[in-house]
C-alpha cells in the first residue's frame, strides 16, 4: 500500500500548498485551478484510503488498528472542508486555507505510514 | 463596516487572514481530540492524567475554533477564554515536562511546549491574542 501512491501523495500535497501560497502572495481569491488541484489530491487520497481499507478488512492487522482508520478517514475529510471554507469567502486568504488543510493532511499520511510499517 | 456612530462592531474573527487562523486551530481541534479519543479508549489505565489532559487539549481548541469562527460577541469571549486557557495550558504542561516534575505526562499535544507538532501549539494561542486584540475594534 504504502509505496508509490504515498509518494505522490506527499508531492501532490506540497504541490497544492506551494500553489495555495502563492495565490495568496498574488492576491487572488481561489478559483477553477484551486478546485482541480484539491480534486486531484482528493483523488490520490480515495484511492489510497480504498486499498489500506480493503487490506486492513481482508486480514491485515495491526498493531493500533482503530488510530489507523480514524487517520485514514481523517485523511480524506479534510482537504473537501478545507476548499469548502476557503471559497466561502473568496479573498487572498482562501490558498493558504488550502495550504494549511494540504499540510495537515500530508502530515495524517506521514503518521498512517508510521501505524502502518509498524505492523507489518 | 458602518463609520456612523454607534455601530462600533468588532470585525469578524473569521475573516481574511482570520480564516487561516481558523483552519488551523480547527486542524489542531480535529488531531488533538481524535488523538486523545484514541488513548482513552484503547488505554486509559497506562496514563490517565496524560489521556485525560489530551482530551482537555482537544476540547479547548474545539472552542476556541467555535469562537474564532463565529461573529456573535459571545464567540469573541469563547475565544478569548479558550486562547488564554491554551495559552496558560501550553505553558504550564511545556515547562512541567521540560523540568520532569514527577510522573508528568510526556503524551500530550502541550507537551515540551508542543515539540511534537513543530512548536505550533506554542506559536498558536499568542498569533491568536494577537488576532483577537486585533480585531477588537473596526477596521479604521
Amino acid at each position: 500500500m504504502f509505496g508509490a501512491l504515498e509518494i505522490v501523495a506527499y508531492v501532490v500535497a506540497a504541490a497544492v500548498a506551494v500553489y495555495g501560497i502563492v495565490t495568496t502572495l498574488r492576491n487572488r481569491p481561489p478559483d477553477r485551478t484551486h478546485r482541480l488541484a484539491v480534486g486531484a489530491f482528493e483523488a490520490v487520497l480515495v484511492i489510497q484510503a480504498v486499498i489500506a481499507a480493503v487490506q486492513v478488512f481482508g486480514g491485515v492487522t495491526l498493531p493500533e488498528q482503530t488510530t489507523f482508520l480514524i487517520y485514514l478517514l481523517v485523511s480524506v475529510c479534510v482537504m473537501p472542508i478545507a476548499l469548502q471554507f476557503a471559497t466561502a469567502e473568496p479573498t487572498r486568504w482562501g490558498g493558504t486555507v488550502i495550504a494549511v488543510g494540504a499540510i495537515g493532511t500530508g502530515v495524517a499520511v506521514w503518521r498512517l505510514h508510521g501505524l502502518w510499517v509498524a505492523g507489518v | 463596516m458602518s463609520e456612523t456612530g454607534g455601530s462600533a462592531q468588532p470585525r469578524p474573527t473569521s475573516s481574511g487572514p482570520g480564516r487561516v487562523l481558523v483552519a488551523v486551530y480547527a486542524i489542531f481541534a480535529l488531531s488533538a481530540t481524535a488523538r486523545a479519543l484514541v488513548q482513552i479508549v484503547g488505554r486509559f489505565s497506562e496514563a490517565p492524567v496524560a489521556y485525560l489532559l489530551s482530551l482537555l487539549a482537544g476540547v479547548v481548541y474545539i472552542l476556541a475554533t467555535i469562537g474564532l469562527a463565529g461573529r456573535k460577541p459571545l464567540h469573541r469571549r469563547l475565544a478569548w477564554a479558550a486562547v488564554g486557557f491554551e495559552l496558560a495550558g501550553v505553558l504550564i504542561v511545556g515547562t512541567l515536562t521540560v523540568i520532569d516534575a514527577g510522573d508528568f505526562p510526556d503524551d500530550t499535544v502541550w507537551s515540551f511546549f508542543g515539540r511534537g507538532y513543530g512548536f505550533i501549539p506554542l506559536v498558536l494561542p499568542f498569533v491568536g491574542l494577537w488576532w483577537l486584540r486585533r480585531t477588537r475594534l473596526p477596521e479604521p
